[in-house]
């Protein structure tokens, strides 16, 4: 049907609410602006704040926008005067009791309370008694805390707990303007989304104990990505300054993630910037120590290594054991690596854990889906082989093959010739490597991932690493080079690869980096 | 127990007599023969249309109209329908609901199940005020007797009809006599209004379709449908039929319950029934429907009392609590006792009113105090404007009419506040 907006007609679904229809079109706040609070597009109507008002045609008084349902031929209008004048009073009566503490609240910044009293509030206030005060700096659990003055009370934290992780820890106490938000007595709000209410809170009430006091956010750039904790491929934005990733906050996917992210995603940020990162290439000596090398004496010696197996046991006894944390570009670099060379001893190990039915998947990587669209099949195969001596030269990516189930894998690791070790975090893998070259994390490079689903999404470099460090893709490329492998001539080029990989791979059809669009799509025949 | 009103009609005729509230007594006077008539002589959709015919327009405040209400419930019987009595009468000023609960309880069960066939409910929830013990009692004693003789349960009368209703108890929140914060209320939750849509026709009581009315209302059905709407339409004005029943209060000779025609004289209610002022007093003002109705003044009483004419005078007929102030009374007192209430009740959901109550009960107190200034009265004003009609429900409206009104014809009291810096009443009553 069709209906009207400040004289634009929009064509919208039946059934749905004036936000709900214009959120759908993509024009709510981004050419028609309703501010609002109490609303939000994942959560049920709350319809209490009031400032979404506007005024419909024919409608005397003036109508929520959230709550009032979409009709053929509506005319609505959202900067009359009575509409401007009502948000003007929502907004006063909203400031009333609020502490105007912007200078030391954290949400400064990407407040909306801020931004609608810079845009309806008055200048000065009307009030002469004291403001309410109320608790400040209640700890609500684990995550979040809380700060009860600042609160406007549009309960979308209270809906959030119970409506998407089924909760339910939050609740308004009290009534009229003694209300308060609350958790229940020995009830602290701990689940596993419980930071997504920092996200939503309109206001510096709610704030992660995490990133509270970290940065002002006008500093901060937000950088698209995608969240690597799980296979669910959670799209973000990395807040990055000072070329360091401060805080994931969750970027809206309505196919992916909605506009939520889980506390153990969320958190994931800090293994971009962890003291744990592997920093500097290394050669084990003779006595097993790994010694610190330049990067390029890492690959030659690599490649060195991997030559003589080749000329002693037979470029079949090459093997390749990639990652879920490499991108799709860097498992087609494999995939390529093991053509040119001649092997097929190749799979992929992946950490399981607890998985839900909302976001978390039990697949703790980001693209073993990627890793099956190119062929890889799943790590053990290839651990038994190499425990039964077909493999000596053996490329490993990460280290979640030390995990269960492939724990009993490490005397097969232990027995090869050489071990070639890419990775972006220490683990024990490294003082049984032979060689060990830094990698980029997925907040480091340009590729794309392939979620669970099978849905192609983008990620770019954030930040840069403090150290030397390369991409798995161009550290084999490297290595492929050193080998004078054929179709590595060129210097490495992800776009290229990334051209290559849609050309060649039809599963990847149209889906090279650049054409890849910002909320992803999927590969062909996933279906979406 | 309530006494029996000072004057009487159809509703409370026989509220004097201790037998009309049991099973007996009722059916002595006539009582479930308009029920029996309905069921075994009438469609659901004849019933609904004579009560249209009638004109009956709920008691409960609002004043919609009864049988346009009923006709809102869906006509599929895909779900269980309900009807919800409205026994919260938690307006400050109204205690007829009392006197019927009390006094003629099979009066307003007869109602229950004449408006269930009507709407194809199978359930009545009466949602009694908390407070209301003693009704509650005598309402669950008439229920006793109506199943243990066929007048209620699986088989109503005989018919097959079947019907049950059930008394639950509020706990004391004004708020909870409003329609959909009672529904909230009954399902177990915090009484907090519902946002419409969906109405209660579509989604009331636990997710079905419901009907919610009046105890009041209910009382009249068996009398429309006994005695025809022509009959129903002799009294009261040609746009509100029917008596109601004024509770009078306030400082009169004689407060107490007049069940009088709609369009009856505020003048001659507050003076020839309910006696005047008391000696040596002279009236002010006189609220006419409850506390959230605006006052009228002494000025103003010769309007009747029936909504198409109240609101001529920017008031409305609410739930017919007449309260009477008289010239010992400071007006900005009353504001200060109205504010508080509303203040305290709110239900805190919207902006408007959360906020909105505190701070005009913050600047009212500033006035009695003698610190207000001038800009404070049109603050008030302001104040009010921003929060009437923006809202959920109509609280935030039953909150800022008392305080416009009172603005509207007493300003001078708040004037005289304002520049004296002190009440001009010495003997003005307690808070």
């Amino acid at each position: 049907m069709k209906i009207s907006v400040d004289g634009v007609e929009y064509e919208v679904a039946e059934g749905r609410t004036i936000l709900q229809a214009l959120d759908d079109v993509g024009v709510l706040m981004n050419g028609v602006d309703i501010p609002h609070y109490c609303w939000h597009p994942k959560l049920s109507i709350d319809g209490s704040c009031r400032l979404c008002q506007v005024e419909v045609e024919g409608v005397p008084k003036l109508q929520i926008a959230c709550n009032t349902p979409v009709a053929e031929g509506m005319k609505i209008h959202t900067q009359s005067e009575r509409v401007q004048s009502a948000r003007e009073g929502v907004m006063e009566l909203l400031l009333l009791n609020h502490p105007l503490d912007c200078p030391i609240c954290d949400q400064a910044g990407e407040c909306k309370l801020q931004d609608y009293a810079f845009e309806y509030g008055q200048q000065h206030a009307r009030t002469q008694e004291p403001r309410r005060a109320a608790k400040k700096r209640v700890d609500l659990g684990p995550t979040i805390v809380f700060d009860q003055e600042r609160c406007i009370l549009c309960r979308r934290c209270v809906r959030f707990c119970r409506e998407v992780p089924g909760t339910g820890e939050l609740s308004v106490f009290s009534r009229g303007d003694r209300s308060v938000i609350e958790t229940f007595p020995g009830q602290p709000l701990a689940n596993d989304y419980s930071m997504n209410v920092a996200d939503i809170c309109p206001v510096g009430a709610l704030t992660t104990k995490d990133f509270r006091f970290k940065i002002r956010v006008w500093f901060l750039e937000d950088v698209p990505g995608v969240c690597t904790g799980c296979a669910n491929g959670c799209n973000v934005y990395l807040g990055v300054a000072n070329n360091r990733v401060y805080r994931y906050v969750p970027r809206r996917n309505d196919a992916v993630n909605q506009t939520w992210l889980c506390d153990p995603g969320r958190l994931s940020y800090k293994r971009i910037g962890a003291d744990d990162r592997i920093d500097h290439a290394a050669l084990q000596n003779a006595d097993g120590i790994p010694v610190a090398v330049p990067l390029e004496e890492a690959i030659a010696a690599a490649a060195e290594r991997i030559r003589n197996v080749v000329a002693t046991k037979g470029a079949g006894a090459v093997g390749l054991l990639v990652s879920p944390h490499a991108t799709n570009e860097d498992l087609f670099v494999a995939r390529r690596f093991l053509d040119a060379i001649g092997s097929t001893q190749a799979g992929f190990a992946v950490v399981r854990g607890r998985g839900d039915d909302l976001l978390i998947k039990e697949e703790k990587a980001p693209n073993a889906s990627g890793a099956r669209a190119l062929g890889f099949e799943d790590a053990a195969g290839l651990l038994s082989r190499t425990r039964g001596g077909a493999v000596e030269a053996l490329v490993v990516m990460g280290h979640d093959v030390l995990a269960a189930p492939y724990a009993e894998s490490r005397d097969a690791l232990e027995r090869v010739d050489t071990l070639v070790l890419l990775d972006t975090h220490r683990s024990p893998l490294e003082s049984i490597a032979h060689v060990v070259v830094p990698v980029r994390h997925a907040a480091e490079k340009e590729g794309t991932l392939t979620n669970f689903a099978g849905r192609v999404q983008r990620v770019q470099p954030a930040v840069e690493p403090p150290f030397e460090a390369l991409s798995e893709g161009e550290a084999l490329w490297q290595i492929a080079q050193a080998l004078g492998l054929p179709g590595f001539d060129d210097p490495y080029d992800v776009r290229a690869v990334s051209k290559a990989l849609a050309q060649s791979v039809p599963a990847f059809a149209g889906l090279d980096l650049d054409s890849v669009p910002p909320d992803g799509a999927p590969l062909a025949g996933a279906g979406d | 127990m309530q006494k029996a009103p000072f004057v009487t009609s159809y509703l409370t005729e026989h509220a004097g007599d201790d037998a009309f509230a049991t099973l007996a007594g009722y059916r002595a006077r006539g009582g479930w023969e308009a029920a029996r008539k309905a069921l075994t002589q009438m469609s659901p959709d004849d019933v609904v249309n004579l009560v249209k015919d009638a004109g009956l327009q709920g008691r409960g405040g609002a004043g919609f109209g009864t049988g346009m209400k009923w006709s809102f419930m869906p006509k599929a019987a895909d779900k269980p329908k309900y009807l919800v009595c409205n026994a919260d009468e938690s307006e400050p000023g109204s205690f007829k609901d009392r006197l019927l609960l009390e006094r003629a309880p099979h009066q307003m069960l007869e109602g229950i199940v004449i408006g269930a066939w009507a709407t194809g409910a199978s359930k009545t929830f009466v949602y009694v005020r908390g407070e209301y013990a003693q009704p509650a009692d005598v309402l669950q004693r008439a229920i006793d007797e109506c199943y243990a003789e066929g007048l209620l349960g699986s088989d109503v009368m005989g018919t097959g009809f079947a019907h049950d209703v059930v008394v639950t108890r509020g706990a004391g929140a004004y708020i909870c006599g409003e329609e959909t914060g009672l529904l909230e209320s009954l399902e177990g939750k915090k009484g907090q209004p519902r946002k419409k849509p969906p109405f209660p026709a579509q989604y009331g009581a636990f997710g079905m379709p419901t009907t919610v009315n009046n105890v009041e209302t209910f009382s009249h059905v068996p009398h429309i449908v006994k005695n025809g709407p022509a009959w129903f339409k002799g009294f009261g004005t040609e746009k509100s039929p029917g008596t109601t029943i004024f509770g009078v209060s306030g400082l009169v000779q004689r407060p107490g319950l007049y069940e009088l025609p709609l369009g009856t004289r505020l003048d001659e209610i507050v003076f020839q029934h309910a006696g005047g002022p008391l000696p040596g007093r002279k009236v002010r003002g006189v609220i006419p429907g409850g506390m959230s109705m605006p006052i009228l003044p002494v000025s103003q009483l010769d309007v009747p009392m029936a909504n198409e004419f109240l609101r001529e005078r920017k008031t409305m007929l609410g739930t017919g609590g007449v309260m009477v102030i008289d010239d010992s009374v400071c007006m900005v007192r009353v504001a200060c006792v109205v504010t508080y209430f509303f203040r305290d009740e709110s239900c805190g959901q919207c902006t408007q009113c959360r906020e909105g109550t505190g701070w005009l009960h913050k600047i009212v107190q500033r006035i009695e105090r003698g610190a207000g200034s001038r800009e404070d009265i049109d603050i008030l004003l302001d104040v009010c404007g921003k929060m009437e009609g923006q809202t959920i429900c109509a609280f935030a409206d039953a909150a800022a009419w008392p305080v416009q009104g009172l603005l509207r014809h007493f300003r001078e009291d708040f004037e005289a506040h304002v520049e004296h810096g002190k009440c001009p009443f010495p003997q003005s009553f307690e808070l």
